[in-house]
């Protein structure tokens, strides 16, 4: 028999992301600041407006999200319908994004309709006209949306984590009722759209195979929008978490339990943050990961739990997520503990450290492969102040911590009592 | 306009390659001819089970994700009504580990009791998740059996019932393995930064050793055509009325499929589609409402789907989708509103040609339904659709006759 599978493994190559493409800066007329990224070899690409026009600028429950949401709704020259006809027209794809602290557009496009596109961009941007009857449309259609969120444990769990660990007086923690969805008005929208889509705070990113002329086509669209000096000030409101650290949310219908754990941490800001990141992925940031190993792999509690840590401008946080089999629950929140437990009293060892450095530069190098990806990296450190510095600290940080400074930042970082802990499910 | 090169090994494994230099980055996809339309009726998700223990390892190589991860990969796998398809992405000087990965686990697997016991609760967990605690979730596990009365597309990929899944054993998965997972059986697709020559002969290396295997000859029922409406009613405690419909529809393969994926946009395709101005924006009756077809090889469906209003009454509401519908047999769609639909699919064409892994995807999947270079055609068979065709398909297939009804009420669970 033919068998050449008993033949050695192949071995490894090193592998890194090496040098990122580096954003060229330009101002325009009115300084807006745009960043072009040349990458890919098909004649699209993707262009996106930043605004720091977030949840975390607003003072009325969702105002924010509503104003990103009503831009597509009619503008002085486009109602709502030609607004979506002409995208289709043009085979671009739009996106709003929303998000707790930036808000804006993006869209794919292209390069040959890239005039029509940013014309059309600069109506949906600085000319909606927020009309009444698609408002109340709107609100009628979000407000069911939220009731049939209302009936899943994951969204459950994780509104009533971050109301808990943020607090419910804050942007980031507040906690949507049925009642916020009639008290939005037009009036506040166009107060909303005023003070924060403007020049103050506005980015353009446009990634792709750049066409010949850009700098000029995004100057004739958005050079001469009026010029806003005065920067908004972040929520003054502080964030003060809950005193109650155990939630309990029943749902006596539900065969899952959703649970949530975590609490307030650093940013990318912080020069901890990327040894953080190595500690996260350890426990529970891929497939591999303690974790998933554990409840899934191993007891079969879950079809997936996973850990994340995450940046904001005014906090970080960092959380545990799954959904497990309803008499799972208990079982689960004691294997998380002992895990963390584990994290901060045995140094992790050489070949489960190994995978975790390696999956971690895999992902990096997904993380600049094409335009569209180094666009969004690039906004990732951006919208912090930061730039690609910070990724080269990353893959410094990956390639050289050592499992004691594992243990010294699960130490730090993870202080069981500090933790929140959110259960939605039957009893 | 994707350029590969096609090699079948004296296996039976087909070999498709593509270059793709704008990445430093592979992606390998491997298609088995597997899908839950191959599954024995009383042993439903059989497929989709058996997918998640390809994961958990063979004699040689006890642990699939590690060595993956060491080389940078990543991977994923699904499994539809017709295919069972493995996909990778790792750097492209460690395509061979990747290699070596996949063809192990085409030679041998490990089959023990204790990964299987563990992913059938696994698997019953993912049941729980996507299809029982999710408000309308299971919402097609009821419309295919109402579609389909006979063919095996009356079941979804995860499975009738959690009862087929607990009862799956050690015997049945090696059978199915040997029955179904070989060379023979499987086309693999590699694009992204390769030299097309060199990557062959890797390929060789590794998957020429392992021997053919005797595949299950596939037997489907075909299913009888549907003479009359089809109508149920159930009740669920989710926040909405819900309404779907389902027509039944050729296979991929027929040029069918290309004038309903079309009306599916004219119809839907985003917010510039008809229903949506007209149920949703205008009339007020819909806050959300969608069409799609299946694409499945075997004749697939028609669907829309859509989230009623509070306050607005099935019959009203399925009276003027029906009124929309009647307007697509006896009015000519306009012109420009079919250009606006063809623009859209030329450049959705060329944005999912910018992914490598898409592009594996793509190419195996075309080379089941027959030959791989006929994804150059897809464009071109969409731009020569006519509003004429459009008029005489929505008279052929979107009759109340070809149609189930599924309403969905707001209310008390019914006792499942």
């Amino acid at each position: 028999m033919k068998n050449t599978h008993k033949i050695v493994q192949p071995t490894v190559s090193s592998f890194s992301f090496g040098r990122i493409p580096e954003a060229k800066k330009f101002n325009l007329d009115n300084k807006v600041c745009a960043y072009l990224i040349e990458a890919g070899t098909e004649d699209i690409v993707r262009i996106e407006f930043d605004f720091l026009a977030g949840q975390i600028m607003e003072d009325i429950p969702l105002v924010a999200s509503t104003t990103n949401a009503m831009l597509l709704e009619g503008s002085v020259n486009y109602n709502a319908e030609s607004i979506n006809r002409t995208i289709d027209k043009y085979g671009a794809f739009p996106n709003l994004s929303f998000d707790k602290d930036s808000a804006g557009f993006i869209i794919f496009t292209l390069n040959k309709h890239i005039e029509k596109i940013l014309e059309l961009c600069r109506e949906i941007l600085f000319r909606p006209i927020f009309p009444e009857d698609e408002l109340n449309t709107l609100m009628k259609n979000r407000l069911q949306r939220y009731q049939v969120n209302r009936q899943k444990v994951n969204i459950l769990s994780s509104d009533h984590f971050f109301q808990s660990v943020f607090g419910n007086e804050h942007p980031y923690g507040k906690y949507i009722v049925p009642d916020h969805f009639t008290n939005v008005t037009r009036s506040m929208l166009r107060e909303f759209h005023s003070r924060h889509y403007n020049t103050s705070s506005m980015n353009i990113i446009v990634s792709g195979k750049l066409p010949s002329g850009i700098e000029t086509l995004l100057n004739r669209f958005f050079g001469d929008i009026a010029k806003e000096i005065k920067k908004n000030p972040l929520s003054g409101i502080k964030i003060k978490g809950d005193i109650e650290k155990k939630v309990f949310i029943e749902k006596s219908d539900a065969v899952q339990s959703a649970i949530k754990i975590g609490s307030l941490t650093i940013n990318k800001q912080d020069p901890d943050y990327p040894g953080l990141k190595v500690v996260d992925t350890i426990l529970g940031g891929y497939f591999g990961s303690r974790l998933m190993k554990n409840i899934r792999e191993d007891k079969g509690y879950t079809y997936g739990i996973n850990s994340s840590v995450n940046s904001l401008l005014q906090s970080g946080y960092k959380t545990i997520t799954t959904e497990v089999g309803a008499g799972f629950a208990e079982k689960t929140k004691n294997e998380i503990y002992n895990e963390i437990r584990l994290l901060q009293t045995q140094p992790v060892t050489k070949e489960d450290l190994e995978v975790a450095k390696c999956f971690m530069s895999g992902e990096m190098i997904r993380m600049f492969d094409g335009p569209f990806a180094l666009a969004e990296s690039f906004k990732s450190v951006l919208d912090f102040g930061l730039d690609n510095n910070y990724y080269y600290r990353l893959a410094e940080k990956i390639k050289t911590i050592e499992p004691d400074e594992i243990m010294q930042l699960a130490l730090t970082y993870y202080n069981i009592e500090d933790l929140y802990e959110v259960e939605v499910g039957p009893k | 306009m994707i350029d590969f090169t096609r090699t079948c090994l004296d296996n039976g494994l087909k070999v498709l390659l593509h270059r793709d230099t704008s990445t430093p980055l592979v992606a390998i996809n491997l298609l088995y001819n597997i899908g839950s339309r191959d599954e024995n009726p009383e042993l439903t998700g059989f497929a989709h089970l058996f997918e998640h223990l390809m994961f958990g390892g063979t004699p040689e190589v006890p642990d699939y994700d590690t060595p993956l991860m060491l080389a940078g990969g990543d991977n994923n796998a699904f499994t539809s009504n017709d295919i069972t398809n493995y996909f990778i992405t790792l750097p492209a000087d460690n395509i061979e580990t990747g290699l070596w990965l996949e063809s192990n686990r085409m030679q041998g697997l490990d089959f023990s009791q204790k990964s299987l016991d563990n992913q059938k609760n696994v698997v019953i967990e993912e049941f729980k998740q996507r299809y029982l605690n999710q408000p309308y979730g299971d919402s097609l596990l009821k419309l295919k059996p109402l579609a389909y009365k006979v063919h095996p597309y009356r079941w979804s990929t995860i499975g009738m019932s959690i009862n087929h899944i607990e009862k799956a054993t050690l015997d049945q998965v090696k059978d199915f393995y040997y029955s179904h997972y070989a060379p023979n059986n499987a086309i693999l697709s590699i694009t992204g930064n390769i030299d097309p020559q060199k990557v062959l002969l890797l390929v060789k290396k590794w998957f020429d050793p392992i021997e053919p295997r005797k595949i299950a000859i596939r037997s489907l029922t075909e299913e009888p055509v549907q003479k009359q409406a089809r109508q149920l009613t159930i009740e669920n405690s989710v926040p909405a009325d819900a309404l779907y419909k389902a027509w039944h529809v050729g296979p991929r393969k027929s040029n069918d499929f290309y004038s309903l994926d079309m009306l599916t946009d004219i119809l839907a395709g985003g917010e510039s589609g008809r229903l949506y101005n007209s149920l949703v924006r205008e009339k007020k009756q819909f806050t959300e409402i969608n069409a799609y077809v299946t694409g499945d090889i075997d004749p697939g469906l028609l669907i829309i789907n859509g989230k009623l209003m509070k306050g607005i009454d099935f019959k009203s509401a399925e009276a003027s989708l029906n009124e929309e519908i009647e307007k697509l047999k006896t009015h000519l769609i306009p012109p420009d509103e079919l250009d606006k639909v063809k623009n859209k699919f030329e450049s959705s064409h060329v944005f999912s040609n910018t992914n490598i892994l898409n592009k594996a995807m793509n190419l195996s999947f075309f080379e089941l339904l027959g030959n791989a270079s006929t994804i150059n055609d897809e464009v071109t068979n969409f731009f020569n659709v006519t509003s004429e065709a459009e008029m005489e398909i929505s008279r052929r297939i979107l009759i109340p006759d070809n149609c189930s009804t599924l309403y969905y009420k707001s209310g008390k669970p019914d006792n499942r």
